[in-house]
């Protein structure tokens, strides 16, 4: 039973881990906390499922949706991470949140606010492996997150783009005195972020089968919670991050109930922010000059 | 004046109070994305007492404000080792975590709601909030005002003349507050029905909007962002939807059009670079 | 105001392993000018923190007026009776002069009656007085109401002398006062240093314009890689051979 817990715990990590990596990707590259990361996992899951609902093919609307947060994430960067970034630290984080809301209220007005039913991409295939049960959506999400997020540290390790990202990363001037062109490179990274979190959003439609205008509120904060728990701007702190706050989740809705699944992982998350602020895989922040 | 109005006059002073309740710590650098908890703990506060404590309406909503005061200044010095980004994010866990622990709570009534006999008319709301708006702008004239603008500005200065930091911030945070949960009471006493999920981040998102669309450098900031961002949809008459949909898009072109608020605009705040770069 | 002495000894500081200040002594005497000199990254600014209290040294102790605030936490030293000014120039960007000089008040304003009475309300309040003729002091009282942001260099480097003056302290700290200055202000600000020591300041200042230390200056304290290398009068410094190769990079040697 433990052990069944502990294999949804990852599933549901899988999917959180990627909303963590595209918080964490905005945060550490850009020092931008963008909120409008939410919205753009509920634009994953809620396109995909407008396009089925048309008759498209899944490859299709999937492709599709990934490119719609694509463009809203290019959007955003335009309108709130450009003009705001020498402005006080909370007016890029205001401007993010309007995203959020206009996103969700955008497709409110469309589709109304109740759940929709998502169809089952897959055949309805269980893996099972001694006492337990793995769904084959499950088996899908994970294999895609953990894909994804390989390719994400490869490319952040090995290739020119990553080293680039880096540099950005540790001194956004060095960086343009060094000839990086931050000016193409900033979209790219916005880009890449959507892409994480609205994959996330695809693929917590296929597992629950289930999609909603305001799916991105529960899954997204908990992204949040799951990038500060492994340390702000670290890659691999939003992935154990990720998985934590899954497991956390799962276990507490098998043991304690489900109604005190916000308590416990927010409350997880509000201890670890006093007591180690920096998360489990974060540097300290540097002390301040006189 | 028609009820419509009025309903309108008494949304307008409960978002007035929840924008001061966010300015107040804001303005000594401390943005809280957790207010509507403590709107949910003042709310809850007054209605319980009400119902079963048999305490009257002005007893109950002042306790309201007492409790969530409370809450505050015990969680506040824990919460305040955390700065900028952490702290809004401490803020925003502690939010969740209020409004979940009121989902659960069985003795008023969890999350099926909790109805409440005490009531108050609008005019009430209104005379209170009068009251408080008068008292914040009092005091934004004062040495405390200007204390928490010089912490926020630069607390290790502010500590080398000689400023208690961490008092004045407990004391920012807990004013801040002590306003949601007054706001809280009032929502509780006015509409007679209290539900945790009305409690939830959105609430705690639009009222921290408010400020920042305003402007955060100004006592009047919070009561003109309130102001304009209540009434404008009405006077659009825009349907549910568009009227969150209109205000998000307003956000968004104020955001990149006036960075720094409607009422302190025009300000691109140049010294933060031209800070950096004075560091040796 | 009440001139206060100053003694170090055996300050000691390091930041990750690296050693900024070692083992460092000296005394201002009350009423005097001192001057801290030398090269940069000499260790000049870090003695000023660790005297105002931003850092803990590892190892020393540092005394007022004969009574020892090594332990002392930063915010109470004020109330002792040090004041500083900064060398990066740290006004509040977003307040007016005249507020960032209230700001300067605070240790001797910050009751519970000073701190909620609304003072912007009364034109006429003292401590509003106070901080005006103290511009008008510099000559500087037409900039009053302005945003501190706008206003240019020299005049804000002023200005955060005289916020510093604002706590009555008597030992007053200056981290490159003349900085920037051009050659009117750095006058009006020679005129405002001798008058704040005829009010009976005792002054330390850090400063790399030897023409300013000579007039302002009896007393010179050498530092280099964060060691005293030398102690006396300007002249007799400047005949010593250490300062000299520190000041030229070895080649007087």
């Amino acid at each position: 039973m433990i052990a069944q817990q502990l294999v949804n715990g990852v599933m549901l990590g899988a999917i959180y881990m990627l909303v963590a990596v595209a918080f964490t990707l905005a945060i550490g590259i850009l020092n931008f906390l963008n909120f409008s990361i939410p919205g753009l996992f509920m634009v994953g899951g809620m396109v995909t499922w407008a396009l089925l609902a048309q008759g498209w093919h899944w490859s299709i609307a999937v492709g599709a949706a990934l490119l719609a947060a694509a463009f809203v994430a290019l959007l955003v960067e335009r309108l709130s991470y450009r003009p705001s970034r020498d402005a006080d630290p909370e007016v890029p984080l205001a401007s993010a949140l309007g995203f959020l809301i206009l996103l969700e209220n955008l497709f409110v007005i469309r589709y109304g606010s109740d759940q929709l039913s998502f169809p089952a991409l897959l055949p309805d295939f269980n893996w099972r492996l001694g006492g337990l049960v793995i769904g084959g959506a499950q088996l899908v999400s994970l294999a895609v997150a953990v894909a994804l997020v390989l390719w994400l540290s490869v490319l952040l390790r090995r290739t020119n783009t990553g080293r680039r990202i880096r540099a950005v990363a540790e001194s956004r001037e060095t960086a343009v005195i060094l000839g990086v062109d931050v000016g193409r490179l900033v979209p790219q990274v916005f880009v890449s972020s959507a892409v994480f979190t609205a994959a996330g959003g695809v693929l917590f439609a296929l597992n629950y089968l289930q999609v909603s205008a305001t799916m991105g509120e529960g899954v997204g904060f908990k992204g949040v919670a799951a990038m500060i728990i492994g340390g702000m701007g670290s890659i691999w702190g939003a992935i154990l991050g990720g998985l934590l706050i899954g497991l956390a989740e799962v276990l507490t809705i098998g043991f304690l109930g489900a109604d005190l699944v916000d308590i416990a992982v927010y409350g997880l998350l509000l201890a670890l922010l006093i007591l180690r602020p920096e998360g489990l895989l974060g540097r300290p922040a540097a002390r301040e000059k006189l | 004046m028609t009820a419509y109005q009025t309903g309108l006059l008494v949304i307008l002073a409960l978002n007035v109070l929840g924008a001061f309740a966010v300015y107040l710590p804001l303005s000594a650098g401390q943005l809280n994305l957790g207010i509507a908890g403590f709107m949910a703990v003042g709310a809850y506060a007054a209605a319980w007492l009400g119902n079963e404590q048999g305490w009257g309406a002005t007893a109950a909503i002042a306790a309201g404000g007492g409790a969530a005061a409370l809450v505050a200044c015990a969680v506040a010095v824990p919460i305040l080792r955390t700065h900028g980004i952490y702290l809004a994010l401490a803020t925003f866990a502690l939010g969740q975590v209020i409004t979940a622990v009121f989902l659960n709570l069985e003795p008023v009534g969890a999350a099926a709601g909790y109805p409440v006999t005490e009531h108050i008319g609008p005019a009430a709301v209104l005379l209170t909030t009068l009251g408080v708006a008068a008292l914040v702008l009092l005091l934004s004239c004062t040495r405390f005002a200007l204390c928490l603008t010089a912490i926020r500005s630069d607390a290790v200065v502010a500590d080398l003349m000689g400023m208690p930091v961490r008092a004045l911030k407990v004391a920012a945070f807990t004013l801040g507050a002590a306003i949601a949960g007054l706001s809280g009471g009032l929502y509780a006493l006015h509409y007679n029905y209290v539900e945790a999920q009305h409690f939830g981040v959105m609430l705690s998102t639009y009222t921290v909007l408010y400020v920042l669309l305003g402007g955060t450098r100004s006592v009047w900031g919070p009561i003109l962002g309130a102001a304009f961002f209540t009434l404008i949809p009405e006077l659009l008459r825009a349907s549910a939807g568009w009227r969150y949909a209109i205000f998000a898009l307003l956000v968004i072109l104020f955001m990149a059009w006036r960075p720094a608020g409607l009422l302190t605009g025009g300000l691109r705040l140049p010294w933060r670079r031209r800070a950096a770069e004075e560091t040796p | 105001m009440t001139p206060l002495s100053l003694s170090v000894e055996g300050l000691t500081k390091s930041f990750g392993g690296l050693s900024v200040i070692r083992d460092l002594s000296f005394t201002v005497p009350a009423g005097s000018a001192t001057a801290l000199i030398g090269p940069n990254g000499a260790g000049k600014s870090t003695a000023f923190n660790l005297i105002t209290g931003v850092y803990r040294p590892d190892a020393g102790r540092i005394r007022l007026g004969g009574k020892d605030i090594t332990g002392t936490p930063s915010r109470r030293r004020i109330g002792l009776g040090i004041a500083r000014n900064f060398q990066n120039i740290r006004l509040m960007p977003h307040l007016s002069v005249l507020e960032n000089l209230l700001v300067g008040q605070h240790v001797r304003a910050g009751g519970l009656i000073d701190l909620l009475t609304p003072y912007r309300l009364l034109p006429k309040h003292r401590w509003r007085a106070e901080a005006l003729a103290a511009l008008a002091e510099c000559g500087l009282e037409r900039h009053a109401a302005e945003r501190v942001q706008g206003l240019p260099y020299g005049i804000r480097k002023r200005i955060d002398v005289v916020r510093a003056t604002l706590s009555r302290p008597g030992l007053l700290l200056l981290d490159e006062p003349a900085a920037g200055l051009n050659p009117t202000e750095t006058q009006a600000l020679h005129r405002h240093l001798d008058m704040l020591r005829a009010r009976g300041m005792t002054l330390l200042i850090v400063e790399h314009d030897m023409h300013f230390v000579g007039r302002t200056c009896g007393h010179v304290v050498v530092l280099n890689f964060g060691e005293k290398i030398a102690e006396g009068s300007l002249a007799e410094v400047q005949r010593d051979p250490l300062v000299r190769e520190a000041y030229l990079g070895g080649m007087a040697a």
